[in-house]
Formats: C-alpha cells, structure tokens, sequence
C-alpha cells in the first residue's frame, strides 16, 4: 500500500472526495440556514454575505442546500456503486466461471436487461417504492449492475486459464473455493477501479432522472435535481447552476483521477513504467 | 462467414422477442393506463375506447394481439397520437435521430481517438495531463448543463450556430457536440491506454528499431494493434446515439425518436414504447454481430462463433 | 498481411459511414429571408390529433381556432357571437334552437358550408364508434347521451337535424341557457362526411384536409412543426399573414432564446425570465380562465371535519404564490376565476393564522399538537413543487402542523385521484368554454370530475337550476351560494391562485388576439417591419 502515499493524484483526489464526505456528514453543523427554510422575501438573491451563494426560487439559501444535497448524491452514488458492483461481480463470477450453457444463458439475460428501456424500470421501482434515496438507488443499481458483470466475467474468464487455478482445480478444491479464494482476489484491482467509475456515473444518472422529473423528490436537494432547477435560468440567475455545476464537475473529475490513479497503481504491466 | 451472420441474425429473433415480452410485461406493471387523464372519460366512453384498442381484454389476449401485428410488421396504433401508426412516427423521426447519432458518433471517433494518440504519444507530458483532464471533464456533467452551457454561448452571444430547431446541417452542430462528449471522453481514455499497452510489446520495439519515425510507429503499427477496445466501445454507443436522446433533442427541440424512450412511457402509449424498445434492441443486436465481424477483421485469430 | 486487411476494411467502413451520413435524408435549407409576411410561433408539444370530434387538449385547440369556425366564436368580452351561424333564435321553452347559417361559408376545397355538415360532426361525435372523449360535451342534446353510451343503437333520435342547407335545429333535454357558447368549442365544429370517409383517419394530414376557418394546414411535419396558409374561400377578409409556422418546442427557455435570435415572432415566457421582461414595450400578460387548487377527500380523517379543512385554508397567504412564481398569478380564495361571468372577488376564507389557530384548537389540536401525519399529493412538475414546499412551510409556520409532500408521475396520479382520492390533493381546472357551469359542475356530485368525495344537494339543485336560468340575476345569486358552500361553509377545495399567460411578442407584430381561454386568434395580424 505505499503506493498510497507516494502518489499525488490519488492523495489531491482522495482527499478532496474524503472532503466532501466529512462535509456532507457534517451538513446539520456547517450549514447556515435549514436546507429547507423559504423566505419569500429574498427569492432569487445572488451571491452576498447573507447567503454565500445566493438564494433558489423558494428563497432557500443556496450553500445549505449544496451541504444536504451532497449527502443525497454522494448516497445515491456510492450506494448504488456498491450494489452493482456486488451483485454484478457475484453475477458475472460465477457465469465466467461456470462457462458453456450456464454462461450462456446467464449473458443472454444480461443482454435482454441492456435491451430494455430504463425508464420502464425505473417508473416501476420509484412508483413502488417511492423517489426517496431507497427508491432511486435501487431503481439505478438495477439498470447498472449489468456493466458491472460482463467486465468481471471478462476477466474471470482470463484467470481461469491460469495455471494455479488449474492447480486447484486439479487437486479438487471445491469450485466456490476456487471462485472466491484464487479468482476474486485477482480481480480486486479491476473492482476497485470499476467502483470509483461507478460512484460518479451513478451520481449523474440522477441529474437525468432529475431532469426526466424523476428524481430525489422535494423538498430534498441532490446536486443533480439543484443542477437541474437551475439550467434553464442559465441566462438569468447563473449563480443557480454555476454552484452545483461546480461542485458536481470537481467531484466528479476527483473520482475519475482517483479510478485512473488507482487502475494505475494496481495495474502491474503499466506500473513498470 | 455468412453463415455466421445468418446464425447470429437467427439467434437474434428469440432476443426480440424476450425484448418484447418483457417490455410488455414491465409497462402493465407500471400503473396508469394511456387513457386516465386529467379530465377523466364517462364509463360509457372509456369502454368505447377500450374496446377499440382491445384494451377491454385480458393482458394475455393483448399480448397475443400485438404479436400477431408484430409478425405481419405492424407495430399498432400510438395511443396519444391518433390516426398514426407507430411505423409511420419511426419512420419519420427515426432518420434525423440517426443522422444527428452518426454525427455524433464521426465527432467522438475523430476527437476520441486523436486525443487518445496525442496522449499516448507523450505520456505525462503536459498534452498528456491536459487531454485527460477534457477527457474527464467531458464525462462530468449533466448533458442538459452542457447543451445549455453551448447554446449560450455559441448561439446566444456569438451567433455561429441556432440555438435550436432542425432546418439544415448547422442546426446539428451543437446537438451532435453534446451528445459527442461524454463518448468522445470515453474513447479518448480507452485509446490511450490501450495505445500505452501496445506502445510497450515487442513488436513496436522492432518497429523502432527498423527506424521508422515516431509517427509511422504511432498511426501505423500501434493504432492498429489497440484499436479492439474501441470498436467494442462503438458497437452499442451507436446503437445508442442513432436512436436518439431524450435531453439532447428535448433542449434543442429535434423531431427525433429519443424523444419518445421518455414521452411513450409516461403517455402509457403501450404500442410506441413496444415500437422504440424493438428499433433499440434490433440496433443493439446488429451492432454486435458488426462488431464481432470487426474483431475478425482485425484479428483473424479470434475466429467467428467463438470456441 | 493482417494489417493490410484490416485497413482495406477500416477504409470500407469509414466510407460507408460517411456516405450514410451525406444520404440520410438531409432538411431543407433555411429559406433565405421569409420573403412572404411569415409569423413563427411555438406550440408546447405535438397537437395529438387534429380531428376536432376527438382533440382535448389547448395544443390542438391553438391550431384548430385558426384553421376553423363553428356556429359562434368568442368577442373581446368572451360572449358568443355570430361565425358560421349568422343568428340563432331559442323557443319559449328554452329547448329548442335554430341556427341560421350565412350564406358564404366557405370550405377551402370551395364547397359550401351547411347545416348537414354540422349533423354530422355532431352525431359523428356522439357515435361510440368514434370513441370521442368530450362527446358528452353535447349530452344535453336529446337522445344524444342514450345513443353515445349504445342505449339506442341509430342515431335517428338525436336531437339534431339539417332543416335545410341553411338551417340547423337543435332540440335540448332541459333548457340550457349558454349552448351558444358550448357551440364555441372546438368538438363541435362543422365535419366533412366525404372527407372523413375517403380519407379515414389520415384525412387530417395536409391536403386531405379541408377547414372552413382563415387558415389552412399547408405542412404538418410530425413532432417539429405546422405551417398554415391563408383559406382563398375564407368569407372574412384574407389574412394578411402568408404564413404561420408552429414549431413544436417543449422547452420555454429553448423557445425564449429563438426569439432573442430572431428566430421566433412570439415566445412564451418561463419564470425566471420574468424580471428581465416586465414592463419592457413587447410584455405582454393576460390572465387565463384557469384555477388552482387543492381538494380534501372529505371522507378521509382528519380532513372529515370541516373545522380542520378550514384552519387550512385559512393559514394559506396566497400573496406568497406570485411572488414565487412570478407571472402575475393572482391570489384566489374564490374559484370563479376574473373575467368569467358572475365572478365575485369577495368570497372565500380570508388569511387569517390565529383564526386558523382557532379552529385546529377546537378540533381538538391546539397549536397542532397530536395532529396526524397528513400527505399531500401532486404531480410531478417544477412548479407543483415550488408551490407544494411552500405550501408545506405555511402550514409548519401557521399551524404548526408537519405535511408530507408526495409527487407522482401524472399518469400515475390520476389513476390514484380516481381510485382512491388522496387526503389532500392538487389539481387544476381550465375552461373549455366561458361559463361558470363548466367550473363549478365539476364538485356536484354526478361530475366524474369531482375527487372530493363531497356530496351536497343544495349545491346540486344550485347548479343545476342556474343552467336553464335566463335571468343573469338569478343566476348571480345562485353561484355566489353555490361558491360559498364550496369554499366557506363546507371547505371542500383551497382554491390558491388563477394562472396567467406571459408572452414575448417583436415590436413589429400588429393585431394579435390572446384571451383568456388561451388561444391565440392569429386571422387579424399584420407584420409591420420598418
């Protein structure tokens, strides 16, 4: 693990991403005002020294809502990050692995999820169970778990060729033990650095959803569904989506250092350079 | 070969046609129906309109119906747009969808892979750090930011493009820039290190030590030996931008077919989403056995219909 | 030699790419300078249908008011007057109009305008063939309800016969005193049966299609844009206009930058661009026949006592809701909206938070305490929600009361206001035509529209005697009671604010009618350019 500490980026990107974190924990402390506190007599303020970054259409102040919005989205991201990244690995380890029909079939399932529309899926899941954060990562985990599948399928198949996985199988360890002690380790780099994309991808699905209507329902804030209050009064209030653009851009760009950073570091073939 | 394509088009109807049901399954989960609105119908009229589009029978007796059509090439009736088959809304919408995606798809090709060489060829070197930072930055924001973002400036303050609409090639230059980015970020990482990789074989060495010039080595040899991940990339990205955005064509009012991935569910418009899922999942299918052909091309060594 | 091959491929492809990309259908060219006085508009998404027996909607209205005209047409004071009916005159009994029709109507295929043409449209309408939404717009026609719901199969005992080419007689199964101005509504314009039936549903694309209004449809390409030209055999003067484009645009701020560019003669105007635009020479603001509100389900606690149901509606400033939403929205506690006939701006509960206070104390939860978690619902959209969290606030600030907010996706919040009504619910009304029938029938309790759950004979016998009332005086009389049982005594909706329409229109544009039913007459615009 000395990489860690040697390597610039993943320390300036890490730390940034740990930053967020701490602040989206501590929003109920840092923040000025409640994040849903209206005054109708400052709607629409711009940037001053009652509200750091301005006011929204409800006369909500701007910077609270950016604090409690990054717990949304920062959730919403690294919890469906996980849930792809769990269930697709699971998935696709055990189809890479068992090969032939199992495989087969299990990949033309994956196919058939990809074929389908998204919205379908996810109207169903956020009716069912709600636009709270439950409802929308699941409804995202469920339309994403599959990317995550075929790339650890791809590189099950690679080292179940290797020669000590044949070792093992040759001296008839069982197939789960052969699975999840001499594969999935293996592809533990790949997974974190699948993780890291994960996170920002899933953070800006939700920006869509917001902008589809279907996002965090308020009087919640996501960066995405302020982002998405804000990109038509580009033109008259830009301080409404220059702030959540801003923030959204630096995390994003930080979890994507951070995953090349990573795929660098783990990577023996490139690190030799 | 040919009978390899045959074979994968053969094994391509079963997909179709669990593409199908399942859509159909998912969308009479969802509850509300094409016909509940605002201004709710009188009983009488709403069992007139049910039964006119055999609403009024069991969903197994719909489902059968539609397959029936389908066989015969009839997509159905849109529901929300009376009097137009849904053939009629693809075939009028689907071409500009697929000249704005093929735009789009030639944008991030040119942009993707050139960025990705240029990285490559010097990595670390400040074109290096700057590149990958675009790279990132392209796959950062919402699209509805960016086309915005766009509009206002190259259409609004500098006036080089519309700002929207669809009357002629330079009202799809910034739709095409919008939906190009997030790709074109995306191919430009792939080709760069994919390119390192191949950058360090052996062979490229043997090409060096031959003396050809740094460009031949880069555009000739090395391009071509690491271009695999990319054609792989492109095989469901154009699938995916030739059947349209919803926000692309949304913020720049395009009468394109994306459009209805969105509208078509939440009109409840059963026959149109059936009709757009079906255009979508036979592009996707298409696209990967190009794309399995493309390998072959590429790498006689993997042999088609695998081992 | 794998090399090779696989440029020879590479170059294959690339070539194919980008033939398809110079071979697929290319748009036309921009016409260099609109030589013609051209009037570019935007619609807010595709019209549905443009057969008037079954368009709903105010997209497909817009285009049709301009492409057609039935019996009457709205003056500036939204009362009907004569269009293709040059007179009509009513029987003793109030049950029986005759309609008299000018000689020069004119189809734009030249044929005459007559009375069977309006027979048929209206049993075309009524036909449960047709499948038409607001065939029951016409129920008040004898016969006309029995043989639209298939209790009389032939539609020889509808009320409604061409006494000759001129003359149209209408028999009514009650008196209803303002079928002239149901006949403004677009459902009952007069049909061609030739056309219809040659062409079948595609008789509405251009060239099939045959209209009797100053505008004809020239273009329709699906999902962009309309183009309308002038009607040579329209009887008015010809417009001066020699053509009008509608692009369909879904996106206010997408159309509000086309004007800005030139692009565009008129644009609607979003919120936020509220404060650059106001007062500037090309505003321009009128208000809409359309209220918001929200209902209780009075059959759902707590909202089953009426004491409740009052303290919040009277802990709402409805001042704040223009102020949010910035187009000039006026405060409403009545719910006949202004500018609609026996409109009286004073009923209603006023804002009055210790009263409220009061009332939530007697009903047993002073200062809200041990009130219920109470929901209240909307459909999803930008500005249901900003009115929603604020209502929510108001109702934290002056009752001290916690309301959860749910949103639903539309489709699936009707489904759920007609199953089971949510305890308290948002929903609007628009005017199909200008009287106050059409707003307050909704809450009687035969209106399929009525999601309240509230049934009350005296305001039933209120409606439906002010129907068949000549006298304007009895019939202020009795809407002014009927709006206090609904929005004082009994509290059954919250009426918030009446909706207003904000427009953008260049200087140069002369003669544009916008009324409060939301249509914009376009036969009398001039292009002035200087």
């Amino acid at each position: 693990m000395r990489f860690l500490q040697s390597n610039p980026r993943i320390t300036i990107s890490g730390g940034f991403i740990l930053l967020v974190c701490l602040a989206a924990l501590a929003a109920p402390w840092l923040a000025p005002y409640p994040f849903d506190q209206q005054d109708t007599h400052s709607i629409l303020q711009g940037p001053g020294s009652q509200h750091w970054m301005g006011t929204d259409r409800l006369g909500r102040d701007l910077f609270s809502r950016l604090l409690y919005g990054a717990r949304m989205s920062m959730a919403v991201g690294i919890f469906t990050a996980l849930f792809a990244v769990l269930f697709g690995t699971i998935y696709g380890a055990v189809s890479g692995y068992a090969g032939g029909r199992t495989d087969n079939i299990l990949m033309r399932f994956v196919d058939l999820v990809y074929s389908l529309p998204d919205l379908l899926l996810i109207i169903l899941i956020t009716v069912t169970i709600g636009r709270g954060v439950l409802g929308i990562f699941l409804a995202l985990s469920l339309v994403s778990w599959v990317t995550v599948a075929r790339i650890i399928r791809g590189e099950v198949l690679k080292l179940r060729e290797f020669s000590y996985v044949e070792a093992a199988r040759a001296v008839g360890a069982p197939h789960h033990r052969i699975l999840f002690v001499h594969i999935l380790p293996n592809t533990l780099g790949v997974l974190i650095v699948t993780l890291t994309f994960r996170v920002p991808a899933a953070i800006l699905a939700e920006s869509t959803l917001s902008f589809i209507g279907l996002g965090i329902a308020p009087p919640f804030a996501s960066w995405g569904s302020m982002a998405n209050e804000g990109w038509s009064a580009m033109k008259f209030y830009p301080h409404l989506i220059l702030f959540p653009s801003l923030i959204l851009f630096l995390t994003m760009v930080a979890f994507n250092v951070l995953g090349d950073a990573l795929r660098d570091a783990l990577d023996p073939e490139q690190r030799m350079r | 070969m040919i009978r390899f394509i045959l074979a994968r088009l053969a094994w391509g109807i079963p997909v179709l046609w669990l593409v199908a049901t399942a859509t159909f399954v998912l969308m009479h989960l969802v509850p509300g129906g094409p016909f509940d609105q605002e201004k709710p119908l009188p009983p009488e009229i709403r069992a007139n309109v049910d039964a006119k589009y055999h609403l009024d029978q069991p969903v197994m007796m719909q489902y059968l119906f539609y397959l029936k059509d389908l066989l015969h090439g009839d997509l159905g009736p849109s529901y929300k747009y009376l009097g137009r088959n849904v053939n009629d809304i693809i075939r009028d919408t689907f071409p500009v969808s697929m000249q704005l995606g093929l735009w789009a798809v030639l944008i991030s090709v040119i942009v993707g892979v050139g960025a990705g060489i240029v990285a490559a060829a010097r990595p670390r070197s400040w074109a290096d750090h700057a590149g990958m930072f675009l790279a990132t930055a392209g796959i950062s924001l919402p699209s509805f930011v960016v086309g915005t973002f766009l509009i206002m400036v190259f259409s609004y303050r500098l006036h080089f493009f519309p700002a929207a609409l669809w009357e002629g090639w330079r009202y799809g230059m910034l739709p095409a820039v919008t939906l190009a980015m997030l790709p074109a970020a995306y191919i430009a990482r792939l080709t760069r290190s994919s390119m390192l990789e191949v950058l360090h074989k052996d062979f490229i060495r043997t090409v060096r030590a031959k003396g050809f010039g740094e460009r031949q080595v880069l555009l000739k040899h090395a391009l071509k030996n690491s271009i695999t991940p990319v054609v792989s990339f492109l095989g469901p990205l154009t699938a995916t931008l030739v059947t349209g955005s919803f926000v692309v064509e949304f913020i720049f009012s395009i009468p394109g077919m994306g459009r209805y991935f969105i509208t078509a569910v939440t009109n409840r418009d059963y026959p149109l989403i059936m009709g757009v899922t079906l255009v979508y999942a036979v592009l996707i299918v298409l696209a990967n056995i190009v794309v399995d052909l493309i390998y072959t091309w590429i790498d006689p060594r993997m042999r088609v219909g695998g081992n | 030699m794998i090399h090779r091959n696989w440029i020879k491929w590479a170059v294959t492809i690339g070539l194919i790419l980008a033939l398809a990309v110079l071979f697929v259908r290319t748009s036309a060219r921009v016409p260099p300078g609109p030589a013609e006085p051209t009037f570019r508009m935007t619609l807010s998404n595709e019209p549905p249908t443009l057969d008037w027996n079954l368009a709903t909607d105010s997209v497909s209205f817009d285009v049709l008011i301009n492409l057609m005209e039935g019996l009457t047409e709205y003056d500036e004071q939204l009362r009907p007057r004569p269009a293709v009916a040059r007179s009509w005159e009513v029987s003793p009994d109030g049950r029986t109009y005759l309609f008299h029709l000018r000689e020069d109507a004119r189809w734009s295929d030249g044929k005459p305008v007559t009375a069977g043409d309006f027979e048929y449209s209206w049993k075309r309408l009524l036909n449960p063939q047709t499948a038409a939404e607001y065939a029951y717009f016409l129920y008040d026609i004898e016969g006309a309800e029995d043989y639209n719901t298939g209790k009389a199969d032939r539609p020889d005992s509808v009320g409604v016969r061409a006494l000759d080419d001129r003359t149209l007689q209408v028999r009514l199964r009650k008196p209803i005193v303002f079928f002239p101005s149901i006949v403004t509504f677009m459902v009952t314009f007069p049909m061609r049966r030739d056309i219809v039936e040659k062409f079948g549903e595609r008789w509405t694309e251009p060239g099939p299609m045959v209209t009797d209004g100053p505008f004809v449809l020239d273009e329709w390409r699906h999902e962009y844009k309309l183009t309308l030209r002038p009607n040579p055999y329209y009887y008015g003067p010809r417009p001066a206009l020699g053509k009008v484009v509608m692009f369909v645009v879904n996106e206010t701020t997408t159309a509000l930058t086309l004007y800005e560019t030139g692009d565009l003669e008129m644009a609607t105007l979003p919120p936020e661009a509220m404060a650059t635009y106001r007062g500037k020479p090309k505003y321009f603001t009128a208000p809409l026949l359309r209220g918001y509100y929200y209902g209780f389900n009075v059959l759902k606690p707590p909202f089953t006592d009426p004491r409740i149901r009052r303290a919040f509606s009277m802990a709402i400033d409805r001042k704040e809701f223009p102020a949010i939403l910035k187009r000039g929205e006026v405060p409403a506690s009545f719910w006949l909206p202004p500018g609609m006939p026996y409109h009286n701006p004073a009923i209603g509960l006023p804002f009055d938070p210790e009263a409220a206070r009061r009332l939530l104390a007697e009903a047993g939860y002073p200062a809200g305490r041990g009130f219920p978690t109470v929901t209240a619902a909307f459909n999803t959209s930008p500005e249901n929600s900003l009115i929603a969290e604020n209502l929510q606030a108001q109702w934290k600030r002056n009752l001290g009361v916690e309301v959860l907010l749910d949103n639903q996706e539309w489709k699936v919040y009707l489904k759920r206001l007609q199953t089971d009504p949510l305890p308290l619910f948002r929903l609007g009304w628009g005017a199909d035509y200008p009287d106050p029938d059409n707003f307050l029938n909704l809450f009687t309790s035969t209106s399929g529209n009525n999601r309240t759950r509230w049934k009350n004979d005296r305001y039933d016998a209120l409606i439906r005697s002010a129907a068949a009332d000549p006298d304007s005086a009895h019939r202020q009389k009795a809407y002014d009671e009927a709006q206090r049982i609904l929005l004082e005594k009994d509290v059954v909706i919250m009426p918030l604010f009446v909706a207003t329409q904000n427009w953008v229109v260049k200087p140069y544009v002369r003669g544009l009618q916008i009324n409060a039913l939301e249509l914009l007459i376009l036969k009398n615009v001039r292009l002035e350019r200087p």
